[in-house]
């Protein structure tokens, strides 16, 4: 079932789900919690004797059109969710980057993976409404609800939401949808090298009057991959509306630079041309610092063979990737990823030993380490994910 | 310094001394614990609960609320952090305990319009810093009703809406970071203004935590841009059912209205008669107040498609307001309604329910049909496009057996809610006007998780003590979990 060398079990329902991690807890046997496989690698190594699969916890439990929201089991891809949402004229505006044919819904929320339509909508924490998850004392919990409003209680949703599977296990989420603008187009622009090139860009783009769908900047090596006549950086701008605003807005990003069409597809490909196997880690810092951070992460890019990074101008993130292979040394990737810089860094992929040096953990204060003792006394959900102390 | 407060003038379990070192940290004039000066502070928005506090404190900034909060952890007394009191489910009700104001600290720290994010102090008024940045062509997005009284802190405390979080998204989409002091005094960081934030989302868990969590001294918020343009509308129709169909039929256009109201016929008579008069139809069983707003450009294109399916579902007649001034008056009818409400009847209870949006024709006849049952009246006044009902029933609390029709209806109407897939609160928070619903809304096991949640932030439940979560589903909670699951 997986490649996993360790027993593996994959149930099909929430309750069948409680009762495999009741049994983690009474054979005191530790938890890998796996969706779709999309983000095996990513976060930090987890110590674990058994597989806990979720890909058969899946398909949609309920999705009434006309209210904009719906409920899935855990283990339902993405692909699956926006087929059924197109066929009414909506989608779910999550987007990660990985292979949407495999990726679920359960780990998209459990690790709070966005893409570039976080630009307009938000990161999970903003999209999902309601969980049902089983803790690592073996309860099967609910919070939130399938209502787009609600404050009914303590909010576990937002606790489970980017927990990385380590507080529970995601059994069903109930997500808010969008209906998909009547016209979509996306564009790119040009972006000379320069910081004061960048941060023109970013502070025009900033000063729209609109928010477009999506504004994602792709350095030259990925352009060229991306766009058949990408030659330098590329501002990758997605826009949505009535036919008249697009039209509006297609004008009024000529004051950001020279403007050209480009095939919509550019986006799935932008999510799915991830290396199968590389190390990746977001910069942040105020998006006013957008220029400087891009170029933090143009300095770790040019001294990688084939890496490459995108960022958001207006949320402030870069996203750095360094394709891996069997031949990389650990030592040589620590010389260029070890540097500081001014940014905050969320590493996303990393070769296993090198967490430790480079973010050996989340755990920030009392709190963080209580809420991991409270939901997962025995260490049996993703042991180590976090960095925490076991 | 004197401390004036001799031990015969404290209720409950507050020693007199308490009064005298809580009056060394904010001064004399800060520490009220006498009857007749607590009486303000013994009601909030809830009507019909009386609650007194033993003492109430009012620290001036943020050290000093971090020092009240360390003499009531070091003198193990419970408290109820109190914004401006709007709140409408009692979530600001110090039943004997210590309420700690923290409407003095009004202070915005910083605007940064360049990133659009601004610190404030928790006592700062909604409205207070939409004005104070307006200047820069920004706004602070969620606006409740009261958001002329109400603070931010009370906003991030119980997670507030508002007409324009449809659009716009609730508190919790707009909190970037928060400096809390914890019930035990330990002050953190939640969020990160600046950067990515990591690890858990303790700035979610705690944003609604209706005070259970601890105190935000700080709030670091995102401020929006002022939209180019705004356009008003109102549609009335002959049957609410006609109202709702045309909700239903403009969510699903793909406009997203900044705002989509209803209001009903007992609503709208109301309004119409009493100052905030805003020209509604009064023989209209329904009218929907439509906003949309955004860029210049398509935006009259929506209007026209706004008012195409308003039509379609049965409007009488569509108004486009045309100047600020109508567009303000059409607002402050929406606005003050329940102002409107409370001049009709001595007392006016205001329920908070969501229900999916396909469900709200129905729910509107269910409740209608409820209120025929127990002979009260009830009006709706409510955020349609998010499904967020406000049925409301003014009555005479003094009167007891209209008293108790009026809470039969409305725990019935409750019960509808929750059986239509609904939730029990939207925005006001359950206080302890809401937990008799809980145990109907979420298992024991949920409501234990809950509960364990409150003890990582306040292993003492000193903050806000009986709020939230029903007392009876936390008394497991001092078990280990482990412990409770070691015959499993």
């Amino acid at each position: 079932m997986t490649a996993t060398s360790t027993p593996s079990s994959s149930p099909t329902s929430a309750i069948e789900v409680r009762d495999r991690v009741r049994d983690a807890l009474s054979q005191s046997h530790p938890l890998r919690v796996v969706g779709g496989g999309t983000w095996l690698d990513a976060n930090r190594p987890v110590q674990a004797d058994a597989t806990l699969v979720m890909r058969d916890v899946s398909g949609i439990v309920e999705y009434e059109p006309g209210d904009l929201t719906l409920t899935a089991r855990a283990g339902t891809t993405l692909d699956e969710i926006a087929r059924v949402t197109a066929a009414h004229g909506q989608w779910l505006t999550l987007d990660p980057y990985g292979d949407s044919t495999r990726a679920t819904v359960g780990a998209t929320i459990a690790t709070a993976s966005y893409g570039p339509l976080a630009h307009h909508f938000g990161t999970p924490r903003d999209i999902v409404l309601g969980v049902e998850f089983v803790t690592g004392v073996g309860d099967l919990v609910r919070g939130g609800g399938r209502v787009v409003k609600n404050v009914a209680g303590f909010d576990l949703t937002r606790l489970i939401t980017g927990s990385w599977g380590s507080l529970g296990v995601i059994t069903e989420v109930t997500v808010r949808l969008r209906a998909l603008a009547a016209i979509q187009a996306t564009l790119a622009i040009d972006v000379p090298g320069s910081v004061e090139e960048t941060e023109r860009v970013r502070s025009e783009l900033n000063r729209l009057p609109f928010v477009p769908l999506a504004a994602e900047l792709v350095d030259s090596t990925l352009a060229k991959g991306l766009c058949r006549d990408g030659r330098g950086a590329t501002l990758l701008v997605r826009l949505g509306g009535n036919a008249e605003a697009v039209r509006t807005q297609r004008e009024q990003l000529r004051t950001v630079g020279e403007v050209r069409e480009l095939e919509s597809d550019v986006w799935r490909r932008l999510c799915s041309s991830e290396p199968p196997r590389a190390a990746v880690v977001r910069l942040s810092r105020l998006p006013s610092h957008f220029a400087e951070t891009w170029c933090e992460a143009q300095g770790i890019v040019e001294r990688w063979a084939g890496g490459y990074c995108h960022g958001d101008p207006g949320r402030g993130v870069v996203r750095v990737v360094l394709p891996t292979g069997e031949s990389t040394r650990d030592d040589a990737l620590y010389a260029v990823l070890g540097t500081s810089g001014k940014t905050t860094r969320v590493y996303e992929r990393l070769p296993a030993a090198l967490w430790r040096a480079l973010a050996p953990g989340v755990m920030r204060n009392r709190i963080d380490g209580e809420v991991k003792a409270t939901f997962d006394p025995q260490h049996v959900l993703n042991p180590g994910i976090l960095g925490e102390p076991q | 310094m004197t401390t004036g407060a001799p031990a015969a003038t404290l209720t409950g379990a507050v020693d007199a001394g308490l009064a005298g070192r809580l009056t060394a940290i904010v001064g004399e004039r800060r520490v009220l614990f006498r009857a007749g000066e607590l009486l303000a502070y013994s009601s909030d928005g809830l009507p019909g609960y009386f609650k007194r506090p033993s003492v109430a404190v009012f620290p001036g900034t943020g050290d000093e609320v971090i020092a009240v909060v360390r003499e009531l952890a070091r003198s193990r007394v419970s408290f109820v952090p109190r914004g401006a009191g709007t709140g409408l489910s009692g979530g600001a009700l110090a039943d004997g305990v210590v309420l700690l104001g923290l409407n003095r600290l009004t202070r915005i720290l910083s605007v940064d319009t360049e990133n659009r994010l601004a610190v404030v102090e928790p006592g700062v008024v909604n409205v207070a810093l939409s004005r104070a940045v307006s200047a820069h062509g920004l706004l602070y997005a969620p606006d409740p009703s009261s958001q002329a009284a109400c603070t931010i802190g009370g906003n991030v405390a119980e997670n507030a809406g508002g007409p324009h979080c449809l659009k716009y998204g609730v508190t919790l989409n707009h909190i970037v970071a928060l400096k809390v002091v914890l019930p035990n005094g330990d002050v953190v960081t939640l969020g990160d203004a600046v950067g990515e934030s990591v690890g858990f989302d303790l700035l979610g868990a705690f944003v609604g935590s209706e005070g259970c969590f601890g105190v935000a001294i700080e709030i670091t918020v995102r401020l929006i841009r002022v939209p180019q343009a705004i356009r008003t509308l109102l549609a009335d129709f002959s049957s609410i059912d006609a109202a709702a169909r045309a909700v239903s039929a403009i969510v699903a256009s793909g406009i997203l209205p900044a705002a989509l109201e209803m209001m009903d016929a007992g609503t709208i008579r109301a309004v119409e008669a009493s100052i905030y008069a805003a020209g509604y139809p009064t023989d209209a069983a329904a009218v929907l107040l439509v906003e949309l707003d955004g860029p210049d450009a398509g935006l009259d294109a929506d209007v026209a498609t706004v008012v195409r399916l308003s039509r379609e579902a049965g409007a009488r007649t569509v108004r486009v307001a045309s100047d600020e001034a109508e567009r303000a008056k059409l607002w402050q009818g929406r606005k003050k309604a329940f102002g409107a409400m409370g001049r009709i009847s001595p007392h006016l209870v205001v329920q908070d329910a969501v229900v999916p949006r396909t469900k709200l024709p129905q729910m509107l006849a269910r409740i209608h049909e409820i209120a025929e049952r127990y002979r009260v009246t009830v009006c709706n006044v409510f955020h349609a496009g998010d499904g967020n009902l406000h049925p409301n029933i003014g009555y005479d609390a003094n009167n007891p057996d209209e008293a108790a029709r009026v809470h039969a209806a409305m725990r019935e109407i409750m019960r509808a809610c929750i059986d239509a897939g609904g939730t029990i609160s939207g925005e006001h928070g359950i206080g302890i006007d809401k937990l008799p619903y809980m145990d109907a809304l979420f298992s024991d096991e949920s409501l234990r998780a809950m509960c364990s949640l409150r003890d990582v932030f306040d292993p003492d439940r000193r903050a806000n003590p009986g709020k939230v979560v029903p007392v009876h589903s936390c008394r497991e909670w001092h078990m280990a979990p482990a412990a409770r699951n070691s015959g499993v």
